[in-house]
């Protein structure tokens, strides 16, 4: 049972940034009249690569996680083991029969009913006309919308519609699965099943190929995982490794100082040199706390007098890398028209509403629309569970703290 | 078990012809959605694939029979028009419905593989059932003109293979176009229209001028459009310099499968 079925060898893909591939008559005309290349290759362009040198293998039966951040190239990756797009360079052998599943109701017609739509997403995934109608009382089963089968889905909730559209991916039986982010949908019910459906296929002897930003479900689902960073392969092992490595990499930049980091972006000529946060008595705190109030310093310098039309933002993630809400001055009063060459800036939040976890930050600041400096993952932030609600209570891990109240009254 | 290879190269014509065989339930689905979508949900239904073709026939034999006064050797004029209409309705609808088959369809190919040369040929069962319908429309006005069926129409079939092979070559480069140049649409109208009356639906081929003649039957539906008015109605003459048009076709036809394959790859990047 050491068979390899996906053997992936020196696979890169190229994409041309700001490089128009697809034109339009107008633009296309007017090049012509002004006598440049169609296919200008030496355009001012530059070139990125989304994925470089991926090498790694998958044996029959293993359940195989990708990780990493965003714009790591996961998703290039799946759509070049998809065949949607051609790789630049490399080569892919894939043994036997592949699905993918990168989107749930792909292809689904709003005009058409739930039953024609089975068929034509079912088609479309691969699946013969005479499999999708053994399967289908089981489809319509386990979607749970047997009453409005013959319905146009344009009716249907979304719910409805995405439980259906999952059914049909779930009852794919191919021998290569790929799939990405697909769990992120519907409720905690519904994705429950689909995980259990996944398990299903897992143990059933079937390779599959998985990406998340779940890390459960990663580490529930696959035996090994593969990590990518910046289009490059990190590291092949074990899942639990890959995840414990992921999320070290995430917190490992915040160990450096803003001043150290190599690794910003931007034209620089306004630079972070140090970040840190306040309690409203101005005194440093490292810990925070839900619903407190704290002010995060940034401080920076330059090598002008002054700056102009100045953008400055402070992004929160959690752990995983989603984002969970932006401070940016430019909605909350507008960009500062002039700042002085050396100083600092100050956000002032109220009432975090964060609730306890770890968490990083981004810092962007922009001159004139152009990006000046940008580090991400400058600074990881632990909050602990603190007095949002006047009960001193939160809700177990789930989201963001918002204030409300709640309210009854006879009928 | 099969094995399948990915590379930066592109797969060989033979085997992409074998994938399209593979993928035909593929498409037979898509096409039978084009169609369910257009006409099972309109409240008028089929009514519409009527109407068009109508309103058409009678713009056209007011226009050349009854203001031009155009010499149609005998046969009465809707009956002569609609003879050439039933070929130019069956390429014009396979024409213009491939562009919106790849703009309406961004959304599967940037998640789902399958040859993309099913998009174009995914509207040949509707153009086939407009097709069907001015036929249809052909068949009661001829008895309603008691006009017999000349023996030519031994040639229909003959003909009709040649009017698919010309929608599906201009469906071919319409997607192309469309993939390369996204307001490539906008032209379609344009072109369609001029193509409707540099063809000879409503006037014979044989009152164009001599000195334009060869240039005429560059158009490749010209010399279709009176085989199958020819086969039909049994029109004076054979139009001899038919196989002009069928080799401007072939052309088109292995041209656009030729420029096809070459934006097909990157479609997913670029649309």
């Amino acid at each position: 049972m050491e068979e390899i079925v996906i053997d992936v060898s020196v696979l890169s893909k190229k994409y041309k940034v700001g490089k128009r591939v697809v034109g339009d008559l107008r633009s296309t005309l007017k090049d012509v009249f002004k006598n440049k290349q169609l296919n200008d290759s030496q355009d001012s362009s530059s070139e990125f690569w989304a994925l470089k040198d991926i090498t790694f293998q998958v044996k029959r039966g293993e359940v195989m996680g990708i990780v990493g951040a965003n714009g790591s190239g996961k998703s290039t990756l799946l759509k070049i083991l998809s065949r949607i797009t051609p790789p630049t360079s490399g080569r892919i052998g894939i043994e036997g029969r592949v699905a993918s599943l990168l989107e749930v109701g792909t292809g689904f017609h709003p005009e058409l009913t739930g039953r024609e739509n089975v068929f034509l997403n079912g088609s479309l995934l691969g699946m013969k006309k005479l499999e999708i109608k053994e399967k289908f009382d089981e489809i319509v089963d386990f979607s749970g919308v047997e009453r409005f089968v013959d319905t146009p889905v344009k009716h249907y909730s979304s719910g409805m519609y995405v439980r259906l559209a999952f059914a049909v991916a779930a009852h794919l039986e191919p021998e290569i699965l790929i799939v990405d982010e697909v769990l992120a949908v519907g409720d905690t019910a519904f994705q429950n099943k689909c995980l259990g459906k996944m398990r299903e296929v897992a143990n059933g002897g079937r390779t599959v190929i998985f990406v998340s930003h779940n890390s459960a479900a990663l580490e529930s689902l696959c035996n090994r995982g593969i990590l990518l960073e910046r289009g490059k392969l990190l590291k092949i092992g074990s899942i639990k490794n890959i995840l414990t490595e992921y999320l070290s990499r995430i917190s490992s930049g915040t160990r450096l100082s803003v001043s150290e980091r190599k690794d910003r972006t931007g034209k620089g000529k306004l630079k972070f040199t140090e970040a840190f946060i306040t309690d409203e008595n101005n005194q440093r705190i490292k810990i925070l706390s839900s619903g407190q109030k704290v002010k995060i310093v940034l401080m920076y310098k330059s090598e002008e007098n002054s700056f102009e039309n100045i953008v400055v933002k402070i992004e929160f993630k959690d752990q995983l890398g989603r984002y969970m809400f932006i401070c940016v001055n430019e909605v909350s009063q507008g960009m500062f028209k002039m700042i002085p060459g050396n100083g600092l800036f100050v956000c002032t939040i109220p009432k975090l509403i964060l609730n306890d976890g770890i968490y990083y930050l981004d810092l962007i600041v922009k001159g004139n629309g152009k990006n000046q400096d940008t580090v991400r993952n400058a600074m990881e932030i632990k909050v602990i569970p603190g007095h949002f609600y006047p009960t001193g209570i939160l809700p177990k891990n789930r989201g963001v703290l918002t204030e409300y109240s709640w309210d009854f009254e006879s009928h | 078990m099969k094995k399948r290879i990915i590379t930066a190269k592109d797969s060989s014509f033979w085997e992409k012809l074998n994938e399209l065989v593979e993928y035909r339930e593929l498409l037979w689905v898509l096409a039978w959605r084009t169609f369910k979508v257009k006409y099972a949900q309109t409240l008028l239904g089929f009514a519409w694939g009527i109407i068009n073709p109508v309103f058409t026939l009678i713009v056209l034999s007011f226009v050349f029979g009854v203001v031009a006064k155009v010499d149609t050797s005998g046969i009465p004029h809707p009956l002569y028009t609609l003879a050439g209409l039933c070929g130019w309705t069956f390429f014009a609808s396979l024409s213009a419905d491939a562009g919106k088959s790849v703009l309406s369809a961004q959304n599967m190919v940037k998640k789902i593989y399958f040859p993309r040369m099913i998009l174009p040929l995914s509207n040949i069962l509707n153009s086939l059932v407009d097709f069907i319908i001015v036929l249809g429309c052909l068949f009661i006005l001829m008895i309603f003109y008691q006009y017999t069926p000349s023996i030519n129409l031994i040639w229909f079939p003959f003909f009709v293979f040649w009017v698919i092979i010309a929608g599906v070559a201009s469906g071919i480069w319409v997607v192309a176009l469309t993939i390369r140049f996204r307001d490539f649409h906008h032209v379609m109208p344009l072109v369609m229209r001029l193509g409707m009356y540099v063809t000879p639906i409503a006037y014979p081929a044989s009152s164009v001028p001599d000195k334009f003649k060869l240039l005429f039957y560059l158009n490749p539906l010209a010399g279709i459009v009176e085989g199958i008015r020819w086969s039909i109605l049994g029109t004076d003459i054979f139009p001899s310099y038919i196989w002009i048009s069928l080799g401007v076709l072939s052309f088109m036809f292995i041209s656009g499968w030729a420029f096809f394959n070459k934006v097909e790859r990157i479609i997913a990047d670029i649309i």
